[in-house]
């Protein structure tokens, strides 16, 4: 593997972890993404053994998950593989398909909490969705303080908000305020 | 002291605040406005035209003159309405609009020239002479207008701002609003409740009716307790629902912490953007006055606010309990107050009904077909004039409350083109046809607005907004309430020739509305413009409807035929701060960072905003004073040794596809279909007007693959085209796109010595010119194993690369770069740099790309194919393009010394500088080291056939002229030999 | 507004960009006499009726699809929308 030192999103050698009240943010460096469009005629491959979900849709097994981001495509992501070739691999198993390596496009951090209210108390200031667009298990592209983002609902407990990787000092605050503000109010 | 017993408010807490630098203490529950009154304060302000004396007339969001001053410093905020400002210790208010004391205002002397002053007296009066208009008339209009005045200061608190989507949004908290929450949130639906007032009630706190025999307050504490409880319900307080807007979106501020002496770590407010299935409109009704002689005096206010004061507030806007307080009502309302007051032990003196049939109902006076003529009292109300059948009486008191009817609140409901239809019956406006998509409004704001019609109405509104929604709600058990009848009457004003006020804050009287009439400005809109009527922030809220009946009255045309009133938001004032949302100074857009980005500030580079990005501009040196001393030594390094420069932010596109050439020939003006596998071509793009508008690379990573770069502030826009011509146009085509502008860090490795620095991170990869030629693309691998990606592009004219790694590594390799090039002479550029390197090489950016200009114009007309269709390819050949002469060409000073300006515009020698002799202008220009003078590129007329000739370059902004010569756009090696080398 | 996306369901209008008429999905022939006058119709030329009108929405900060939507620019009442893409082809396959 190369000499070369990674930096994180932010800027660090290590991932920056801050927790807020009931709110705990968490870069994810480690997750490799790569984006899988159907070429005309294409079957509709099932990479990793996952199903490609529908509009709206977010499908996961133990170590990677597929979200829809347009018509006839999707993102594949796995986690702890950010430092792999990934496209590479998703393009092996994905035949017939147009693979573009993600992984160093977007900044991607967690939010968890014990609980699916703190998480929808924070969303509710950052994002204008309707609730079932994020409810657990759904993802979506939709825009955040003027940057785009990608948001996947994993669970009552945890989301993910990717933002453009250049943009991930302006996600970390815009993040890091509204938790600030949840937490004392 | 006027505190009464009762009321809602804590006497166990004492809160001290002040008023014009005086100490008074007051209680949690109250307003300022009430805790003044409590204290005997009644004169709060003065009005805006003739600086009248002036107390509340409301005990709500739409009083027109208890406008303060709250807080100091920073936070001072003008013209808040004392009626609402939530009482907290320490609060400080100033009253406004007045020159000395609140008592002696010296701008009083304007109510003695008020014949002066009359309607339409600016549009007379400051007609002529046309040479004053900015001179004189601004100044002096500036100066006097406005009530408060702005701090200057920056506002030091921060704003939110949040989405709510929901099945119900209901608008105020009174009995129809309460009942119609109640309902929805026992059915299970997603529920918002919002009021403006800091507690749940609305006009259910004022009143003294009771509900199933108990207090209404008992009743609204247990209907709070089980919403509160329910996790479908969200309950906003103090927060005002400013505005519909389309498909169901309401606007509303929460005002998180206006209650509070400082926001501490909490936002001042929050502006919520709400987005409901259906809603509830539960407004309520705001109370109408009666114009009379002089009724404007400190003291007279509605009676329902005289009511909502002693009911809720506990207190009476009298110096004692001896002072008299009268009612002049023209419905059976106003009398609900003297039985209210009589209750508190008042001393009341009576009620004046016009009506010759008015009802008495209870122990008091009454003066049946009377009227309120005239009114005494400097600075607070001491006599009124009472006369029936032709004879006046000058009585002694001191408080008058006065009730000429409700008005709906149908504001909310007309945001949206909705226009209010007249009610005969009610004598007045109420919600119509055609308001916004899926709101009901329920009770007094539909003009239900007895306790018991309102508390049915809102429910039953909830359960018809929920089953279209397909969510069954039962009706709720409501409590007995009180059911009387309004009775309102088409009493309007009382006739006199003395002044009557309508519109209180921006003083517009009867008169002024009669005269309005007499000079033909009848329409409302017209009656508006030319008094003022409606125009100060309370939007006439009390003052609209009365005006139109007037008018009416004068016309001799019914109301409705006289014209409505249409509101559009906000309902009360929104601040701008909140509007915001929060996007002020840095947060007012994201920032964008460059891989290198902390590498290049541990240089101490200066940085430059691109759009969303911030590049490093220059890399100054120790000793460096001037930026140009730094910007010239890095663009000589790239000229003579070899310089770095990241340049991530250029858009990237991966375009794959089986049809992917198919399409770059398309979107491009020149072919990209025939590009070789591991070349790179220089492409431009057009508008389908003909015009350029972008141009980058377009390099073929494989046969189904290329990878494109647009300029930096041209990425969205080039993608967005890119998805138009893929979806809209061609969706036959098999191509697929993904922006990859972020994944990778690039880096331009430019200058002779290049190649020889590049050798030394790649991994066994043949960088000779023979193997990697200009023009050249691969993916390999660098430092070790790391992918990568290779270009050999210039924008330098320099030999040049630019190397792609995956963005985590940018840092890295900027480092090992520097490292590695030590003993090359290696330097980073920024952004100045690089200017100055493609002025000197003639390469066209953003200056040149303005969105006017053609490939021809910049001397590549050859780029735009005739073999093929392009977007844009047949609206370039039409004759106004084609027969554009102007070229780009190179501009150099005779005089060494003269400097080339950027905008300046080129005329030929001897010809008068104006349009008509216009021959182009100056596009960039810069100090080229490499040239030792100014420099600049510009488009001239027949440009490309004027090589030597000189011209002069115009600059009427800064007064110069310089005589130029015109030459090549190529400074440097016009040949291209470097660049291939 | 709230878009009604037919693949997402109702988005707010922030979420898109705004372009106009649908005629832009007719791209004339750039082949024969008439190209030039007909690309200038294209152009400049733009329907913008007071009432139902067919124009083009880009999901911009969605999921980047182009919509045609059917909206009363009188009252902004939405009437449908379809993705621009299905339109294209059809307008493709019904000139073919």
């Amino acid at each position: 593997m190369a000499d070369l030192r990674p930096l994180t999103a932010l800027g660090a050698d290590t991932a920056r972890s801050a927790r807020f009240g009931a709110l705990t943010l968490t870069e994810r460096p480690d997750i490799a993404l790569a984006s899988l469009a159907l070429r005309a005629g294409a079957a509709e491959p099932a990479p990793f053994g996952l199903t490609l979900p529908g509009p709206g849709g977010l499908s996961g097994s133990q170590d990677h998950a597929a979200f829809w981001t347009g018509a006839g495509q999707w993102m594949v992501l796995a986690e702890g593989r950010a430092e792999t070739d990934f496209a590479a691999e998703l393009r092996a198993v994905a035949p017939g398909c147009s693979v573009t390596e993600q992984t160093d496009g977007w900044a991607g951090v967690d939010i968890t909490a014990p609980g699916a209210d703190p998480l929808e108390r924070l969303t509710e200031r950052l994002v204008n969705l309707p609730p079932e667009a994020l409810a657990p298990g759904r993802a979506t592209r939709t825009v955040l303080h003027h940057m785009p983002v990608l948001a996947l609902r994993h669970s009552d407990t945890r989301l993910t908000l990717f933002a453009m990787r250049s943009a991930a000092a302006s996600l970390w605050h815009a993040l890091e305020t509204s938790a600030q503000r949840q937490a004392v109010s | 002291m006027t505190r009464i017993p009762g009321g809602l408010i804590d006497r166990s807490q004492t809160l001290t605040f002040s008023f014009n630098g005086k100490r008074y203490t007051g209680h949690p529950g109250d307003t300022l406005a009430s805790a003044l009154l409590a204290n005997g304060v009644h004169l709060m302000g003065r009005s805006f035209k003739y600086h009248r004396p002036r107390g509340p007339v409301s005990a709500g969001s739409e009083d027109p003159n208890a406008l303060v001053t709250l807080r100091s410093g920073a936070r001072a905020e003008p013209n808040t309405r004392a009626t609402v400002a939530e009482l907290y210790d320490g609060l400080t208010a100033r009253s406004q609009n007045h020159v000395g004391p609140l008592g002696f205002d010296a701008m009083a002397v304007n109510d003695l020239l008020s014949p002066v002053f009359a309607a339409g007296f600016y549009y007379k009066t400051f007609m002529w002479p046309r040479a004053f208009w900015e001179k004189l008339y601004e100044p002096m209009i500036r100066r006097a207008a406005g009530l408060g005045a702005l701090s200057g200061e920056a506002d030091p608190d921060s704003y939110d701002r949040g989405y709510l989507h929901c099945d119900l949004l209901v608008i105020g908290a009174g009995a129809a609003g309460l009942s119609a929450a109640l309902t929805a949130a026992r059915a299970g639906a997603q529920v918002v409740l919002a009021d403006e007032d800091f507690r749940l009630g609305g006009r259910l706190l004022a009143e003294s009716d009771p509900l199933d025999g108990g207090p209404a307050s008992d009743w609204v504490a247990e209907v709070e307790a089980e919403l509160r409880a329910l996790p479908n319900v969200r309950i906003l307080t103090r927060t005002t629902v400013f505005g519909t807007y389309d498909h169901g979106i309401f606007g509303a501020v929460e005002r998180v912490a206006d209650h509070l002496p400082v926001p501490g770590t909490s936002v001042r407010q929050t502006l919520w953007r709400i987005t409901a299935k259906r809603s509830v409109l539960a407004a309520g009704a705001t109370e109408r006055h009666i114009p009379f002689a002089s009724n404007d005096r400190p003291g007279i206010m509605m009676a329902g606010a005289l009511r909502a004061y002693a009911n809720r507030w506990a207190t009476l806007p009298v110096a004692g309990p001896q002072d008299r307080i009268a009612v002049f009502t023209n419905n059976d309302d106003g009398h609900r107050t003297a039985l209210d007051l009589l209750a508190k032990g008042a001393n009341l003196l009576g009620v004046i009904d016009p009506r010759a049939d008015a009802p008495r109902f209870g122990d008091y006076q009454l003066f049946a077909g009377a009227q309120v003529t005239g009114t005494h009292g400097r600075l607070g109300l001491s006599s009124i004039e009472i006369t029936r059948d032709g004879r006046a009486d000058w009585l002694e008191c001191h408080a008058l409350g006065v009730s000429g009817g409700w008005n709906p609140n149908v504001h909310l409901a007309s945001h949206h083109r909705g226009r209010p239809v007249w009610n005969e019956e009610l004598q007045a406006f109420v919600p119509g046809e055609g308001g916004p998509q899926g709101l009901i409004p329920a009770g007094a704001c539909a003009g239900r607005g007895s306790t018991s019609a309102a508390l049915g109405d809102g429910a039953r509104a909830a359960q018809a907004a929920l089953s279209e929604l397909g969510i069954s709600a039962a009706l709720p058990r409501l409590p007995e309430a009180e059911d009387r009848p309004l009775r309102q009457t088409a009493f309007w004003h009382v006739p006199g020739k003395a002044r009557a006020w309508v519109d209180f804050q921006n003083d517009v009287t009867v008169k002024d509305i009669a005269l309005a009439h007499k000079e033909n400005m009848r329409p409302v809109e017209h009656l508006k413009r030319w008094t003022t009527l409606g125009m100060a922030t309370d939007q006439g809220k009390t003052a609209n409807v009365t005006a139109l009946a007037v008018m009416a009255e004068l016309t001799g045309k019914a109301i409705p035929e006289t014209g409505t009133t249409i509101f559009r938001p906000p309902y009360t004032g929104v601040s701008l701060s909140v509007l915001g949302g929060g996007d002020t100074g840095k947060d007012f857009r994201p920032t964008r960072l460059t891989p290198t980005h902390h590498w290049a500030e541990a240089q101490g580079a200066a940085f430059v905003e691109v759009g969303p990005w911030l590049r490093a501009q220059y890399f100054p040196r120790p000793g460096e004073t001037h930026w140009r001393e730094s910007v010239d030594r890095e663009a000589k390094a790239v000229r003579s040794a070899v310089g770095l420069c990241d340049v991530t932010t250029l858009g990237k596109i991966d375009v794959q596809g089986r049809d992917a050439g198919e399409f770059l020939n398309r979107v491009y003006s020149n072919m990209m279909g025939t590009l070789k596998v591991g070349r790179v071509r220089y492409g431009l793009m057009l508008r389908e007007d003909g015009h350029l508008y972008d141009d980058g690379t377009c390099a073929r990573m494989a046969e189904d693959h290329y990878v494109v770069t647009t300029t930096t502030g041209n990425a969205g826009l080039v993608y967005r085209n890119m998805e138009f011509a893929r979806q809209c146009l061609w969706p036959e085509l098999d191509v697929q796109i993904i922006s990859t502008t972020d994944a990778w860090a690039q880096i331009a490795v430019a200058g002779p010595r290049s190649r020889e620095l590049l050798s030394r991170i790649v991994d066994g990869f043949d960088l000779s010119n023979e193997a990697f030629p200009f023009m050249a693309c691969a993916s390999l691998s660098v430092c070790g194993g790391l992918r990568a990606r290779l270009f050999r592009i210039s924008f330098s004219g320099e030999l040049a690369y630019e190397v792609a790694v995956p963005a985590r590594y940018g840092h890295a390799l900027m480092q090992r770069l520097m490292a590695q090039g030590a003993d090359l002479g290696v330097t980073p550029y920024g952004t100045e740099a690089l200017g100055v390197l493609r002025i000197e090489k003639g390469h066209a950016a953003g200056a040149e790309l303005n969105g006017q200009t053609t490939a021809a114009m910049i001397g590549l007309g050859m780029m735009v194919s005739g073999k093929k269709d392009s977007i844009g390819a047949v609206m370039s050949r039409r004759e106004g393009l084609a027969e554009d002469s102007r070229r780009l060409v190179g501009l150099q000073p005779v005089d060494p010394e003269a400097k080339v300006v950027p905008g300046s515009h080129l005329f030929a020698d001897g010809t008068a500088q104006d349009m008509a002799h216009d021959q182009g202008w100056i596009t960039s220009a810069c100090f080229s080291p490499h040239v030792g003078s100014s420099i600049g590129l510009g488009f001239l007329e027949d440009g490309a056939a004027r090589m030597g000739e000189v011209i002069l370059a115009a600059n009427p902004l800064e007064g110069s002229c310089a005589a130029l010569r015109v030459v090549p756009p190529h400074f440097v090696d016009p040949e291209g030999e470097r660049l291939r080398g | 507004m709230l878009i009604p996306h037919p693949l997402l369901g109702l988005r707010d209008a922030q979420e898109f960009t705004y372009l106009g008429d649908a005629a832009l999905l007719d791209r004339p022939s750039p082949e024969g006499e008439g190209a030039e006058a007909a690309f200038c119709d294209y152009v400049f030329l733009r329907g913008n009726p007071a009432g139902v009108h067919r124009e083009l929405w880009f999901h911009e900060q969605g999921d980047r699809s182009w919509l045609v939507v059917t909206r009363n620019t009188l009252t902004h009442e939405i009437l449908g929308a379809e993705l621009a893409s299905k339109v294209a082809k059809a307008l493709k396959g019904a000139a073919e």
